[in-house]
């Protein structure tokens, strides 16, 4: 194992990856030319989310196959770790369900400074108030009457995307493959339904409608871009109608979809042949972007497989940092973790021998 | 009665391999040995069954050498002589 300690300084970037064997922890600093690894941090777990929550914590969903899944952190930038006692992410005793696994965390300081949110498998929405220490559902979602008509897909039934909104944090978004999307304006004590104008698959008639992954525009939080199982589209208010911007594209399948974290109108995909085919077109391997809201789409591939490329990219894998220019990363099914410090234009491969990454998340030490 | 902790699950035995347990009566059923083990050791409970109180899907749990899922589950009963054992199963790739 790796366990080298990590001693990050202000400015420094902070690639937090989660495998189907373990998390592993990659800090350079702002230039991103050079990258440390720790790891593997629980090995043999599968780590399927993770977050940073300034200023020096780190967190993960980790799964034991034998022993459960629960949320751990690291208050030394994985130096050690703390696993609760007792499970931290459960379902009420008595209703019938029990946590899989621990699909997203996020942290929501338009909440509060220590609310972390958490989406899992089966789908429901957590929250923390104390840093990810301890969870409460949320009842409201948890007891939608559309429940009965979410349907698991071959990953599970997970609720992998919030959102909530900057400047109204009682706006909230949700997404569940297969289950659809929903907000609340409340902050969480009703949820809607925004689907409309997105399309269930066309050889599945009466399938729930499965959302792969939901991103905010950053600089419009009414404009809202979605990678649907099948399709891409786009909302300019609030979820009320989608629009496909999926034209110019090489395909409309994919899971990934990341924002710029500053420009508006400016998101990157990764797409994939199809459902049945999940690996890129042609076997060449190409990250997608438009830098006008979807309008139109160019590849970005240099240093990336020019053939022979058949990897996938999970919908967690896929992240950016709020450095300038920004540094795009995403990690493979087959165990690559690639990454670009200048937006996407070059890319080269960080660590090429990992496990099946699971998840990737950013951070910039303040 | 004593109850075997495996390996991984040491760290929440304070390192214990073996407890012993002497409760007030018995035969107890295996759910009630682990809420008693439990309540000195609170880590292993969650770890062996999940929130409704099942056993983890990959979790086993022999008494006096037969798998209790082929006595009755966690309904199966543990004699005051009894060995119950937590095993992890054998699985995955």
């Amino acid at each position: 194992m790796t366990l080298t300690k990590l001693t990050p300084t202000s400015g420094d970037l902070l690639l937090m990856v989660g495998t189907v064997k373990g998390a592993f922890i990659f800090l350079s600093n702002g230039a991103r030319e050079t990258f440390r690894m720790s790891g593997p941090h629980f090995p043999g777990q599968s780590v399927w989310s993770a977050a940073f929550i300034a200023p020096t914590r780190i967190v993960v969903g980790n799964k034991s196959e034998h022993w459960g899944a629960m949320v751990s952190r690291s208050d030394d930038f994985a130096a050690s770790w703390t696993e609760p006692t007792e499970g931290n992410v459960k379902f009420p005793a008595g209703c019938g369900v029990s946590l899989n696994s621990i699909w997203t965390l996020e942290t929501a300081t338009a909440l509060g400074p220590d609310v972390v949110l958490a989406g899992v498998d089966p789908a429901a929405l957590f929250r923390s108030d104390d840093r990810a220490e301890t969870f409460r559902l949320n009842d409201a979602l948890f007891n939608h009457a559309d429940r009965p008509k979410w349907n698991p897909g071959f990953g599970g039934l997970c609720l992998h995307s919030i959102l909530v909104h900057p400047a109204d944090p009682r706006r909230l978004y949700i997404a569940i493959s297969s289950g659809g999307i929903y907000y609340s304006d409340d902050g969480g004590d009703s949820w809607n339904s925004c689907v409309n104008g997105l399309r269930v698959h066309p050889d599945v008639p009466g399938a729930t409608l499965c959302p792969h992954k939901l991103r905010f525009d950053a600089e419009n939080p009414s404009c809202m871009y979605l990678q649907n199982h099948p399709g891409i589209y786009r909302t300019n208010n609030e979820g009320r109608a989608w629009v496909s911007i999926e034209s110019g594209l090489p395909s409309d399948f994919g899971f990934p979809l990341v924002t710029h974290p500053r420009r508006g109108g400016t998101l990157y995909t990764f797409p994939l042949t199809s459902d049945e085919f999940r690996v890129p077109p042609g076997g060449i391997p190409r990250v997608w972007r438009s830098r006008d809201s979807g309008a139109s789409w160019e590849p970005l591939g240099r240093g990336l497989p020019s053939s022979e490329g058949f990897f996938t990219v999970l919908r967690d894998a896929f992240s950016v940092d709020s450095l300038e220019p920004a540094g795009l990363y995403f990690g493979t099914r087959g165990g690559q973790l690639y990454g670009s410090s200048d937006e996407g234009e070059n890319w080269r491969a960080i660590a090429e021998f990992l496990p099946p990454i699971l998840c990737v998340k950013a951070a910039v030490i303040d | 009665m004593r109850v075997y902790i495996p390996s991984a699950l040491r760290k929440w035995s304070g390192g214990r391999d073996i407890i012993e347990l002497q409760p007030v009566s018995t035969p107890m059923t295996a759910a009630e040995v682990i809420e008693l083990v439990a309540c000195e050791y609170p880590g292993l409970r969650d770890r062996v069954l999940n929130e409704q109180g099942e056993l983890r899907r990959h979790v086993n749990l022999f008494i006096d050498g037969e798998n209790a899922r082929f006595l009755g589950g966690l309904a199966a009963l543990v004699g005051a002589e009894s060995e119950m054992w937590i095993h992890p199963a054998l699985s995955g790739g």
